[in-house]
């Protein structure tokens, strides 16, 4: 890229007083030696005017006193629950914060499914195992369930006639609930 | 003894509607300057200016003092008509009219016809490049060029760095000058 | 910088792919291919008070059976497919037999055999809530008797 080139890319920020000073003084001794590019500026100048006269224009036939009614109306006007809801939700779920939002939310609900089983009572809440067939081959069983715990056991006794036992020598052989 | 941007802001957070009102007496020109020259319809330019001094009325008391008054409120109307421009749908040719209806009864007569020829071609001119520029590059030819806003300001009304705010200047200047040669 | 714009939209990728695998109803619960079953052989007896601190996470349940003393015997896991049979040492010349039958509503449908020797001292099929446990108990072991908690996990 040559001299020429490059200053042209810098006169826009020199001109608006952006440039450090070094870059600044090599600028303006450019544009002074160099008339291609010192019209270049005049060009850029005048753009700059152009938009700005144009803008000023219109603006300056702006009264006060109409445009602040306008904005009193506003102020003034009841506002049904939906439109604040709508202005909030546009000012707050701004686009980067669903993208985040979105993702946040499957891996909260990630780590909540899979804690579930590791909480402190709850991984027991639905222990119940259900029998769905017992042979003990003529031996005594026992079904029982244990509430606090919930958990299923299935109690063996020792002879076939457990059920003859008596209530003190059952409590020595087996689970009381 | 007139009173600060700073000062007017608490007292509106006070409740004060009066200092809410001098604010907009100070700034209700150069709001709608910016916001005409990126919608380029006097109307719709009016009608956002005015919401957005409603909004930044509702919002008066989000704000901290982080940054001054006017970025504060040039953000919002840069916010809210970069809303209003994804809502337009007219064509160029309408903007032509609109302006020379407005010029019109502004009675901008200039005094050498030719000259008038020439400048209502070069604002058609102007209008049709400016529209052609991404909403980002119009806002930072609109801010530098009517506020004379340093890049630091534009950046942060913009959201943007210095750095980025130079390099979308630099390519909205070299695209309006292309467009309009013959003009300038 | 173009990657950085599009992170936002691979961590909902991720996250989604994530979801899909691990979340309820993921791919790895709806067709489990085999089944880890983990025996855990404990003996429990009234000549003392004593509560093995290996046992510490079957604390309440093994304490609802009112017995003064618990101690971990062996603790034994093996994965096993559907439809097949594992056999699982006990003492006193026992053997437990484990047939994972099948899958359903997050159940796992366990065939049990307890044997002395070559005889069936119990043969029960129970339907255990996946990572659930139930308790086989009461065979007559060393002055005290055998609790056997049979555990299933779908993998």
């Amino acid at each position: 890229m040559n001299t020429c080139e490059t200053i042209r890319e810098s006169i826009g920020s020199w001109l608006d007083g952006e440039l450090s000073p070094s870059a600044s003084e090599a600028v303006r001794l450019h544009l002074a030696a160099c008339s291609d590019c010192s019209v270049a500026r005049q060009q850029l100048e005048k753009l700059q005017l152009v938009v700005k006269d144009e803008l000023v224009t219109q603006a300056a036939s702006i009264d006060f006193m109409p445009f602040w009614r306008g904005v009193q109306q506003r102020i003034n006007r009841k506002r049904a629950w939906h439109e604040d809801l709508f202005e909030w939700s546009r000012g707050f779920l701004t686009a980067p914060r669903i993208a985040w939002a979105v993702p946040a939310l499957i891996v909260v609900l990630l780590a909540l499914f899979s804690l579930d089983s590791y909480l402190p009572g709850r991984g027991v809440r639905d222990n119940f195992a259900s029998v769905e067939s017992i042979d003990a081959h003529g031996r005594s069983v026992a079904l029982l369930r244990e509430d606090q715990t919930k958990t299923t056991v299935i109690w063996l006794y020792q002879d076939q006639e457990g059920e003859n036992e008596t209530a003190e020598e059952a409590s020595k052989s087996g689970p009381t609930f | 003894m007139e009173l600060s941007d700073s000062e007017l802001v608490k007292k509106s957070q006070a409740g004060e509607t009066s200092a809410f009102q001098e604010l907009v007496s100070r700034y209700h020109q150069k709001v709608f300057m910016v916001i005409l020259g990126l919608l380029r319809n006097r109307e719709d330019a009016l009608d956002v200016a005015q919401e957005t001094f409603f909004r930044a009325f509702r919002k008066i008391n989000s704000f901290q003092g982080g940054s001054s008054f006017y970025t504060w409120i040039y953000r919002i109307a840069v916010n809210m008509s970069i809303d209003a421009q994804r809502r337009q749908k007219r064509n160029p040719l309408d903007f032509r009219e609109s302006m020379d209806d407005v010029m019109e009864a502004q009675n901008q007569v200039a005094k050498d016809p030719f000259a008038d020829v020439h400048d209502k071609e070069l604002r058609e001119k102007l209008t049709v490049a400016i529209n052609d520029l991404t909403p980002d590059h119009k806002a930072v030819i609109v801010l530098r060029t009517i506020e004379g806003l340093s890049y630091k300001d534009i950046g942060e009304i913009l959201g943007c760095s210095e750095g980025t705010v130079m390099s979308r200047l630099h390519y909205a200047r070299k695209k309006l000058q292309d467009k309009l040669r013959a003009f300038l | 910088m173009k990657l950085l714009k599009k992170l936002p939209s691979l961590v909902l990728l991720f996250s989604a792919l994530l979801f899909l695998a691990e979340g309820p109803g993921g791919t790895a619960e709806k067709n489990p291919q085999s089944v880890q079953v983990t025996i855990r052989t404990i003996l429990a007896g009234n000549k003392v008070d004593e509560f093995d601190a290996k046992l510490k996470g079957m604390e309440q349940q093994l304490k609802s059976l009112k017995y003064r003393s618990y101690r971990s015997l062996k603790d034994d896991s093996k994965v096993v497919p559907w439809q097949g049979t594992q056999s699982f040492d006990i003492p006193g010349g026992r053997t437990l037999t484990v047939t994972p039958q099948e899958f359903q509503d997050n159940r796992i449908a366990v065939k049990v055999r307890l044997t002395e020797g070559e005889k069936p001292v119990v043969d029960t099929t129970v339907k255990i809530p996946n990572k659930g446990n139930f308790i086989l108990g009461g065979p007559p072991h060393e002055g005290g008797v055998l609790v056997l908690s049979i555990s299933a996990a779908a993998q």
